[in-house]
């Protein structure tokens, strides 16, 4: 018996494969059901009275009605823009800040890196979801985009400063040294090769992060603002009678867990893996 | 050991101090001048230093208490909720970690763990506050308006039951980090050139396991420590907002809310002193489990 053994090689790469391509798809619907999402929708966002009140699933209202008879089908479908649409912008921020920041960060004079690693490590010592309320708080609630972006930041910075000190001990940066090739150069080369290889995934993973990270901070009062509502304002909104009407709260929060499903397997993530 | 432990109780001590400033630099923006410009907030921010030395946190701007007053009153709540969902983490996620954690089971099952980490807390615990309502006919605190404390230790069924939801949601927060951290300790393990050699001494499998094997998995998962630290600690912050407990996790969203920076500082301060305490001790546990002779 062996408690460490593990699958065969090509299996389990093939189905990380299967995963991978599966969220990918799943991301690449969700974008259509995104720009399509007026088209789509049977009622503009926020039009009230669309059915009776809290109406439960039906043959003509599938999603059912919320407590001012919108139509959550509708409703969801405009959430979802919403949520995906602050979240983009949120997920350049990590991106930058964070996995582009950490790369470079790691090849500046050593006494400087290790500073920047240990203000950052600091940061990432914080709860992302505090941190994101305390960024908020600092700025004002239209930042809330950013601020989730910036919370989810120290994680990525710490993933890609590692990666850049690794790549610096590699073998081709000591034949790019004993070469002189000049150290700017080799970054300039290892930063091609890094992003070309893990731009997608770690979009994906960022994108995974950020998207929980603002439906929550909306959830919690800190996001989105009425009358535009994204998938955390909504299930926030459902609160207060969601026990009686389950649907008002299910359908938000089973899209918001889609997309960060999708999120997730498209970006490699083994399972639970903090995003 | 020794000299591990030292290098990473200096690197401790070197992250609480940054933590101290940060915090410091938060309760500043209380004092009425801090915004004025650079040198006024640098200021304020020495001043607020110097106050910090002599343990005085300042004084919150919603109740007129001390910060430290308003922090004792709520943190216990936190740091109770927090505890015992460490021991719910435990008991779902190490046996899910060791299940899942090689083998065809763990190819088995990668999507259903994916799909059930994929859910957000407030989500998770949302769901689990219906099935509580609806299945059990359990009361929920959710929509009563009022923040209330919770009793961690419950003498009656009914406090159980109050308990249960909160505990448990911070739990499986707490479970998803937990199996993680095992799962990515088993593969780690598993890639060690130690094994091979060991069977080539004619060692069995399992005693090359229970002797080499176990203790290099469980070293290897209190490394991810302060990981599982983070994610119990935002779990509380959610779980306090939803069920409507009086947490300093709750403390802290309402204080951001009302601007109340010497609250928000020194809650910061704590859960930031937390996490990299539950690293510092992780690291050190692991290295001691892993080279028990003492090799410096």
């Amino acid at each position: 018996m062996t408690l460490t053994a593990t699958a065969s090689p090509d299996r389990a790469h093939s189905l990380q494969t299967v995963l991978r391509t599966a969220g990918w798809i799943g991301l690449g619907l969700i974008a259509v059901a995104v720009s399509l999402s007026d088209f789509l929708a049977a009622a503009p966002a926020n039009a009230a009275g669309i059915g009776p009140l809290l109406a439960p699933p039906s043959e003509t209202l599938r999603f059912g009605t919320d407590i001012l008879g919108r139509d959550m089908l509708s409703e969801t479908l405009h959430g979802l823009s919403a949520t995906v649409r602050s979240a983009l912008p949120a997920t350049l921020v990590t991106l930058a800040t964070g996995a582009l920041f950490g790369f470079v960060a790691a090849r500046l004079p050593r006494a400087l890196a290790l500073s920047l690693h240990g203000v950052v490590g600091i940061l990432a010592a914080v709860p992302a979801l505090l941190l994101a309320i305390l960024i908020i708080g600092l700025s004002a609630r239209g930042w809330a985009g950013v601020a989730a972006g910036l919370s989810a930041a120290p994680l990525a910075f710490v993933r890609a400063f590692e990666r850049a000190r690794e790549q610096e001990r590699a073998a081709h940066s000591e034949y790019a040294r004993a070469t002189g090739i000049s150290a700017a150069t080799l970054l300039r080369r290892d930063l091609v090769y890094e992003f070309s290889d893990t731009l997608s995934s770690s979009a994906a993973r960022a994108l995974a992060a950020v998207a929980i990270t603002t439906s929550t901070l909306s959830f919690l009062g800190f996001g989105a603002e009425p009358p535009h509502r994204d998938l955390g304002l909504m299930i926030a909104a459902a609160k207060p009678y969601f026990l009686h009407a389950w649907w008002t709260a299910a359908f938000p929060a089973l899209a918001l867990t889609v997309l960060v499903l999708c999120a997730r397997l498209a970006a490699g993530l083994d399972e639970g893996e903090r995003a | 050991m020794l000299r591990f432990v030292s290098r990473e109780a200096g690197r401790l001590a070197l992250q609480l101090l940054g933590a101290i400033l940060l915090a410091a630099a938060i309760s500043a923006l209380a004092q009425p001048r801090a915004r004025d410009g650079v040198l006024s907030f640098l200021f304020a921010w020495a001043q607020t230093l110097n106050a910090f030395a002599r343990l005085d946190f300042g004084t919150s701007s919603i109740s007129g208490g001390t910060a430290l007053g308003e922090l004792a009153a709520h943190l216990p709540l936190t740091l109770g909720l927090v505890a015992e969902g460490f021991a719910a983490a435990l008991i779902v996620g190490v046996p899910v970690g060791v299940l899942f954690g090689a083998g065809p089971a763990r190819r088995a099952a990668a999507p259903l763990v994916q799909i059930a980490s994929a859910a957000p807390i407030f989500c998770a615990g949302l769901a689990l506050a219906f099935l509580a309502a609806n299945l059990l006919h359990w009361p929920v605190p959710l929509n009563d308006g009022v923040k209330s404390g919770l009793s961690l230790l419950p003498a009656s069924p009914a406090g159980l039951r109050a308990a249960a939801l909160p505990v448990l949601t911070v739990g499986l927060a707490g479970a998803a980090a937990t199996q993680l951290a095992i799962r990515r300790a088993a593969a780690q393990a598993a890639g060690q050139p130690w094994r091979q050699q060991l069977r080539r001494m004619g060692l069995s499998g399992w005693d090359i396991e229970r002797t080499y094997g176990l203790p290099e998995i469980f070293a290897g998962s209190l490394v991810s420590l302060g990981e599982v630290m983070l994610a119990l600690l935002s779990a509380a912050a959610v779980v306090e907002w939803v069920f409507n407990y009086a947490g300093a996790a709750d403390l802290f969203v309402r204080s951001v809310a009302l601007r109340d920076w010497t609250v928000v500082a020194l809650i910061l301060l704590v859960f930031a002193g937390l996490t990299m305490a539950a690293d510092f001790i992780g690291r050190s546990v692991a290295r001691a489990l892993c080279d028990p002779g003492g090799t410096p």
